[in-house]
C-alpha cells in the first residue's frame, strides 16, 4: 500500500480509514500532505488537486479511462477481489477497468506486450485489451506520462473500476 | 478462492436484493458456492458479504451491469461457476440469454429457452394456452387498425382493454366503454407500446369490471409432469404492480379452486415445462369464470406465501432440480395448509404520490413473532440505491386461517420500524385494516378506487 521509495508514507489502515470517513463526510474533496507524500480524494470526477498542472489535469479531466485517485476506488478493497489498494502519491494516476473481463497484457498469445513498467506513454497509448465473450475492447492509458505499476496478472478476471496501471504524468 | 474438485457445483447469482439472498442462503444450505455480480451500487450490500464470493459487473445503471448478458455470462464462466440463477426481473426471462448460457455450458435455472420464448409474447402464450384448453377472454390476435380494433370491440362487446403484444407492467393497457374511448385509446397505446417496447402491435380483451388476480404456482420436470403448490390471490395491486398477495384463494369455492390448479398444470404439461413457473389468471367475480392471463416462466417475488402454506422450500427445489439431486414431489406429497400473505414493503413515499425515497436507512426493526418471516436485504446503515426497483423487504406472515393470517399481519406492520427512508408501511396498515380487506371484498381495482382516495385524504387533514 505504501510508495516504495518515499519516506514514511501513511500506513494502510489510516488510509482505509480516512478513506471510510471521507465517503461518509458531506466533503467533496480532501487533501493531505504527510511526510512529503501527498492525497487527494474527491467525489467529482476530473477535480484534480492544486499540486497537479494545469494541462495534466485537462487531459485526465476529459478522458474517463484515467482518474486522478478516486474516492471509490482508492482504498477500499473489491470484495473478494485481490486488490492491492494502490495508494499513490505525487499526482500519479491509476488506470482503471472500464468493466468486468478478462486482461490480457498482449493483441494476441506470444506477442510483446502493449507495455511495460518504465515505458513512456501518451494518452492514446494502448495499455492491455478488457475482453468480455469473445469481445475486445483497447484501453488507452488517457494521460501522458511513464507506466510505473502494473496491478494485474495477465489473463486473469478483472472486475469494474479495479486499478489496472499506474501512471506517473511528470514521469 | 479455494479451489474446489471440478464436480463441485457453484452458483452464479445474477440477480440483486431480497432474492439474491434467498438464493445464496438456499445454495449455501446445499452445499454449493456461489459467486454474486453486483453492480458498483451493491458491492458493500448484504447480498454481496454473505456471497461466496462477489464480482463487480459494471457500474450502478442496470443495463451496464445487471441487464449486460454478456458481462453476467463472462463473469460467471470466469469464477468457474457451473449453474446459474436469473431471479426475478432483469435477465430471468430472456430466451437469448438462456440460450447464452447454455452455449457456454452453464445450467440456467429455469424453462428452456424455447418455452420462455414461447410463453413470453403474450400472443403466443394464448395460443399454447387455447391449445391446451384452458379457458382465454373474450379477445382479439394482433390488430392490424383501429377499424379492425372497432370490428372486434363490436363481436367482444364494450368495455374492452387494449394490450400491448410484447408488453407488460400496465403499460399500453386502456379501458374504452364506446367506439370513440377505443379509437383515441388505440393511438394512445399504439404510441405507448411503440416507445416501451419497440413494438407497437395492439391486441384486445373484454374487459373484467370486477377482477381478481388469481394465479397457480407450478413447477416441471421437463418431460410433462407438472405439480402445483397451490394458488395465490394477488389481487391488491397499484398501477398493476402487486402490493399484498396471499395464499390460498379464500374466494374460491372448492370445484373453481380444483379447475384453476388443474388448468395450470394442463397448460405447462403441454409444453414440458422444466423447474419453476407461474400461471396467471384473471378471474371474473361476476361471472365466476377464471381466464389465462400469462405465464411467468420464472420463480416469483410472492413465492414465500407458497412456501408457507406448502412446508416446501421452492428456491431449494429449483436448485436441486437443476442440479438433479432433487426430484419434482408428487401431487400426493404436498400438502397445503393454512393461511399465508405477503406485504411488499416499498421504498416510496404514499403521501407524495409514491414518490421513490432512496437514501439511508437510519433504523430498521423487522417484524418477529409468531408467524412472521421477513425476507430482505437491507439492515440498519443500509443505503437503498435510486438505481433499481424500490422494494426493500417482504413481510410474510402465516396463520391457521385467514383470519389469523390477517391478524398477525396488521400486528407485525404495527411492529415493522423504519427510519431514514419513507416506505409505504402506512398504507399498508390502512389496507389491511380496512373492513373491505378483512372481508375479502376486493378487486384488482380497489386500492386505486376505494382505499387510496379514503387514505390521501385522511392522511392530508
Amino acid at each position: 500500500m505504501t510508495d516504495k521509495g518515499k519516506s514514511p508514507a501513511l500506513p494502510s489502515d489510516d488510509l482505509q480509514a480516512l478513506v471510510e470517513q471521507f465517503n461518509a463526510s458531506h466533503w467533496r474533496t480532501l487533501e493531505l500532505e504527510f511526510h512529503g507524500s501527498r492525497l487527494f480524494l474527491s467525489k467529482d470526477a476530473g477535480t484534480s488537486p492544486a499540486w497537479v498542472g494545469a494541462a495534466a489535469a485537462t487531459t485526465v479531466s476529459s478522458l474517463p479511462a484515467a482518474r486522478q485517485l478516486p474516492a471509490q476506488t482508492a482504498a477500499v478493497p473489491l470484495p473478494g477481489a485481490p486488490v492491492s489498494g494502490p495508494i499513490v502519491a505525487e499526482g500519479h494516476v491509476i488506470v482503471n477497468a472500464p468493466s468486468l473481463g478478462t486482461f490480457y497484457r498482449s493483441p494476441k498469445p506470444g506477442a510483446a506486450a502493449f507495455t511495460q513498467i518504465g515505458e513512456a506513454v501518451d494518452a492514446d497509448t494502448e495499455l492491455c485489451l478488457i475482453e468480455v465473450m469473445k469481445l475486445f475492447t483497447t484501453l488507452r492509458a488517457g494521460v501522458k506520462g511513464k507506466v510505473v505499476k502494473i496491478l494485474v496478472e495477465d489473463g486473469v478476471m478483472v472486475e469494474y473500476d479495479q486499478p489496472l496501471f499506474v501512471i506517473d504524468p511528470n514521469g | 478462492m479455494a479451489d474446489l474438485s471440478p464436480n463441485q457445483p457453484r452458483l452464479f447469482v445474477a440477480n440483486r436484493g431480497e432474492i439474491a439472498l434467498r438464493v445464496i442462503r438456499a445454495a449455501h444450505a446445499l452445499g454449493i458456492e456461489t459467486v454474486l455480480g453486483v453492480s458498483a451500487a451493491d458491492r458493500d450490500s448484504p447480498a454481496a458479504r454473505e456471497a461466496g464470493r462477489a464480482v463487480v459487473l459494471g457500474p450502478a445503471p442496470s443495463r451496464d451491469s445487471y441487464l449486460n448478458m454478456d458481462l453476467v455470462v463472462h463473469a460467471a464462466v470466469a469464477t468457474g461457476c457451473t449453474l446459474l440463477h436469473p431471479g426475478y426481473g432483469f435477465l430471468s426471462e430472456r430466451p437469448d440469454f438462456a440460450e447464452l448460457c447454455a452455449a457456454e455450458g452453464l445450467t440456467f435455472i429455469g424453462p428452456r429457452a424455447e418455452t420462455v420464448r414461447a410463453v413470453g409474447d403474450k400472443i403466443s402464450a394464448k395460443a399454447v394456452a387455447d391449445a391446451a384448453k384452458v379457458p382465454l377472454t373474450p379477445g382479439s390476435g394482433k390488430l392490424l387498425s383501429v377499424e379492425h380494433a372497432l370490428e372486434v370491440a363490436q363481436g367482444i362487446g364494450y368495455p374492452v382493454i387494449t394490450k400491448a403484444s410484447a408488453g407488460g407492467g400496465g403499460r399500453g393497457m386502456i379501458v374504452a366503454r364506446d367506439a370513440d374511448e377505443l379509437r383515441r385509446a388505440f393511438d394512445q397505446a399504439s404510441t405507448t407500446a411503440r416507445e416501451a417496447f419497440g413494438d407497437d402491435t395492439l391486441y384486445l380483451e373484454a374487459y373484467v369490471e370486477r377482477a381478481r388476480h388469481l394465479e397457480v404456482q407450478l413447477f416441471g420436470d421437463g418431460e410433462g409432469r407438472v405439480s402445483h403448490f397451490g394458488e395465490r390471490d394477488c389481487s391488491i395491486q397499484r398501477r398493476y404492480q402487486k402490493m399484498i398477495e396471499e395464499a390460498p384463494a379464500s374466494i374460491l369455492t372448492d370445484d373453481l379452486r380444483a379447475g384453476l390448479r388443474a388448468a395450470a398444470v394442463d397448460l405447462l404439461a403441454s409444453i414440458n415445462y422444466r423447474n419453476a413457473g407461474t400461471v396467471e389468471f384473471l378471474y371474473d367475480e361476476v361471472r365466476q369464470k377464471f381466464y389465462f392471463m400469462e405465464v411467468n416462466a420464472r420463480i416469483q417475488v410472492e413465492h414465500p406465501v407458497s412456501e408457507q402454506i406448502s412446508s416446501h422450500d421452492l428456491i431449494k427445489l429449483q436448485l436441486g432440480l437443476a442440479l438433479g439431486t432433487a426430484t419434482l414431489p408428487r401431487q400426493d406429497d404436498i400438502a397445503l395448509a393454512g393461511h399465508a400473505i405477503e406485504a411488499r414493503i416499498l421504498a416510496e413515499d404514499p403521501d407524495r404520490n409514491f414518490m421513490p425515497c432512496p437514501g439511508r436507512i437510519t433504523r430498521w426493526v423487522p417484524a418477529t413473532g409468531p408467524g412472521v418471516r421477513v425476507d430482505s436485504a437491507v439492515q440498519e446503515g443500509s443505503v437503498v440505491p435510486p438505481f433499481y426497483d424500490s422494494m426493500v423487504a417482504k413481510l410474510i406472515v402465516t396463520g391457521a386461517d385467514r383470519a389469523q393470517a390477517v391478524a398477525r399481519l396488521s400486528d407485525a406492520l404495527r411492529r415493522f420500524k423504519v427510519e431514514g427512508i419513507a416506505t409505504n408501511i402506512p398504507l399498508l396498515q390502512a389496507i389491511v385494516d380496512h373492513p373491505d380487506y378483512r372481508a375479502n371484498a376486493v378487486s384488482t381495482k380497489w386500492l386505486e378506487d376505494t382505499l387510496l382516495p379514503a387514505f390521501q385524504t385522511e392522511r392530508s387533514e
